[in-house]
């Protein structure tokens, strides 16, 4: 009988001892597994008052930068305002009411942290008013106020973060997913404006519709920047492949005015559907992008500069100059939407008739309260067609 | 035998018809109070404008609504056109007066401005949030000064030293106005300072910031007031003129533009006012229109519907926010099948 090889005994006297500490050991019949700390608790919720179209960059920015769940509100209804214009001042104004509804609705649905943006102008104070109102109403929840910080930038919203939301954060992968997050926000922006410039004209009705929501959609499902690319070039491929019936010199309204109510459908009852369901080409320079991602002020001041000499108010420089640069460019009229109450679009109003006057281009001035009903906006926006459809005919 | 077209104006005080001939003259008007009731108001209307043509020679071809209840009268008629007041009283005012700059109108609830360029309505303001210094205003106030509001007028332009009453809004007016009775003011001066209140409560509100140049037409039921015509003339410093058929102004416009929209635009189908290609005052007067109004309850918005049945066929139907409440499409979908 040959020798056994060294490596063969060592083989088996290493069974032969794990056979025997084998039988002595306890069963154990699960490995202990050992979590990350953040998915040893029930993910926190999160959610942010409705704002217009802008819901999947809300979505991006809880799920990918802040590493939570987002809660995502229903559509709006009339319950919104009822609960908002309940529980608020009756003088504050509108968009205040809107978020506060928005904000018992989400407590309602289980939110455990809303989130107040702040903002330019009264907004800026909200966040506290509304929490407290909120804690007197008995809510118990967590506030993630971005008025917090501001005074120290990114760096203090980023401490803000990490206090109230989330200590775990992936700083540097939190940046990157925030840089996209603007991304998104300007796609979104970008591919309004296609939306407002052409929806009047669709040959199929709804079509513009759909592919927004698919758009939409789409935006929700990203994870990664290049998600966010693919689906906009996806989505932006539709859209131009929309079949349009669009005269040579359509009917152009500019629309502008204050950030909330001149963009956030709900607060504006649709109006940009009510004037491009008319048939009519919008074009809005007031949103996202062009109010912080480029905002330049002096700059836009410059280009209306006979009208304005100072910054007047949050969205006063963009209101005029957008307004200015719709009459130089010949557009059919504009449409000015402020909510009841908004002090710096009020103290636009008297540049924005000068404007008007210079360049014979009617303004209409649409104010909005939480009472506001939709027959009195159709009557006034029905006439105002009338009134620029006729001029045109009269012109050409 | 004429060709005309029917113009009626429904507004929340009075309702007003005319008829008009291809031509544009008026033929037939009736100005009658709403009460109310703008289905039976319209009858009213409609009765008192066939007294006056001849319905052997006159056929009414085609008829538009405006005003407030513009939506249900013209359901009920069948109208072919439907527009809203301000483009009614811009068309019917600038056929009349082609050189008008100007447009005021003060009716029962609202008040607006229209600003006239080259015979086109350029620029427009409406009286937003509240309706202070309208009609309805000055007849509530002539009920607690006893008087009837169409001797207002007259009374106001007998005084030589109109009371000061502040104009900013109609409740402060009224208290104003109170005190100003309780202190022993001579009624004339007290009505012509209203008549005051009401033209200066109207520039600030609704004419600020427009341009007014004249000439200036001044129309809606107020207009009738000579006092408020004389307050006008004074705070503008330049005539206004008022026309013998300015109240019915909103009527004329969209009876001129159902004249343009022409015979073909209208809705001829079976049971309707036009089934026989022209317009039948007996049918009109006769079918039984109410109104039911439901709650749509597929969501928290609630939405409140309008039906409109013309005897027992729901002829329209609006109110819906979205698909979900849309009355006549389901109707026309189950027709289908």
């Amino acid at each position: 009988m040959p020798m056994p090889k060294i490596h063969e005994v060592g083989d088996r006297v290493r069974s032969s001892v794990a056979l025997h500490t084998e039988k002595k050991r306890e069963p154990r019949l699960r490995p202990r597994q050992h979590l990350k700390k953040k998915l040893r608790h029930k993910p926190t919720k999160v959610a942010i008052f409705r704002y217009s179209y802008y819901a999947p960059a809300f979505k991006y920015f809880i799920e990918q930068v802040l590493d939570c769940e987002y809660l995502r509100l229903p559509d709006p209804t009339d319950r919104n305002i009822e609960l908002g214009s309940l529980y608020s001042s009756d003088y504050v104004c509108t968009p205040f009411k809107h978020i506060l509804g928005d904000f018992i609705e989400a407590l309602e649905l289980g939110a455990d942290i809303i989130v107040q943006t702040g903002g330019p102008c009264r907004l800026g104070y909200y966040g506290e008013l509304q929490e407290s109102i909120l804690r007197d109403l008995g809510y118990e929840f967590t506030m993630l106020n971005f008025s917090h910080g501001i005074e120290k930038g990114y760096v203090g919203w980023a401490k803000e973060v990490l206090k109230v939301v989330n200590p775990d954060l992936n700083i540097p992968h939190a940046v990157r997913q925030l840089i996209a997050t603007g991304g998104m926000m300007s796609k979104l922006d970008e591919a309004h404006d296609f939306y407002l410039a052409n929806r009047g004209f669709e040959v199929e009705k709804g079509s513009f519709d759909r592919a927004w929501t698919a758009l939409s959609d789409a935006f929700d499902a990203c994870k990664t920047d290049r998600d966010i690319t693919e689906a906009f070039r996806i989505a932006m491929e539709r859209f131009h492949e929309i079949a349009l019936d669009k005269p040579e010199n359509p009917l152009r309204i500019g629309v502008v005015g204050e950030f909330f109510t001149a963009i956030d459908e709900n607060s504006n009852l649709h109006l940009e559907r009510k004037l491009t369901d008319m048939g009519i080409e919008i074009h809005r320079m007031i949103n996202f992008t062009n109010r912080y991602t480029h905002y330049n002020e002096p700059n836009l001041r410059r280009g209306a500069s006979k009208y304005l000499l100072y910054d007047m108010g949050p969205t006063s420089t963009m209101t005029v100059a957008a307004a200015l640069s719709y009459a130089q460019q010949g557009f059919d009229g504009v449409v000015h939407a402020k909510s009841a109450g908004c002090t710096p679009e009020i103290d636009c109003v008297p540049v924005l008739q000068q404007v008007s006057a210079d360049y014979g281009m009617p303004i209409l001035y649409l104010t909005y309260d939480a009472q506001t009903s939709d027959t009195g906006l159709d009557t006034r926006l029905e006439a105002f067609y009338d009134m620029i459809a006729m001029k045109k005919e009269k012109h050409l | 035998m004429t060709e005309a077209f029917l113009g009626i104006d429904i507004g929340s005080i009075s309702t007003k018809g005319v008829i008009i001939d291809d031509g544009g003259e008026i033929i037939a008007r009736s100005y009658l109070w709403t009460e109310g009731n703008p289905a039976q108001a319209t009858k009213n209307v409609i009765a008192e404008l066939r007294e006056q043509i001849d319905e052997g020679d006159v056929k009414v071809r085609g008829a538009g609504t405006t005003g407030s209840a513009r939506r249900l009268v013209g359901a009920m008629l069948g109208a072919s056109v439907i527009k809203n007041e301000i483009t009614a009283h811009a068309v019917g005012t600038t056929y009349v007066h082609p050189d008008v700059r100007t447009i005021l109108e003060i009716g029962g609830q609202d008040s607006k401005i229209i600003c006239v360029s080259g015979g086109i309505a350029v620029d427009y303001a409406m009286n937003t949030l509240c309706a202070a210094g309208t009609g309805s205003f000055l007849s509530s106030q002539a009920h607690r000064l006893g008087v009837e509001v169409e001797e207002f007028g007259e009374i106001a332009l007998t005084s030589q030293n109109p009371a000061n009453i502040a104009a900013r809004c109609t409740v402060f007016a009224e208290s104003d106005l109170v005190h100003k009775i309780q202190v022993g003011y001579a009624r004339q001066d007290i009505i012509a300072g209203l008549c005051q209140a009401v033209a200066s409560n109207y520039l600030n509100n609704v004419g600020k910031g427009k341009k007014i140049e004249a000439p200036v037409v001044f129309q809606g039921g107020v207009s009738k007031n000579v006092g408020v015509v004389a307050a006008f003339e004074r705070l503008l410093d330049m005539p206004v003129i008022v026309d013998a058929d300015g109240h019915l102004m909103g009527a004329y416009g969209v009876a001129l533009l159902a004249r343009d929209a022409g015979a073909s635009a209208t809705d001829t189908s079976e049971g309707g006012a036009f089934a026989s290609g022209a317009f039948d005052f007996e049918a009109a007067l006769d079918f039984a229109y109410t109104t039911r109004e439901t709650h749509c309850g597929k969501c928290a918005n609630n939405c409140e519907i309008i039906l409109v049945y013309r005897d027992k066929d729901l002829v329209d139907a609006w109110g819906n926010r979205c698909e979900k409440g849309e009355v006549m499409k389901a109707r026309e979908r189950k027709a289908a099948k």
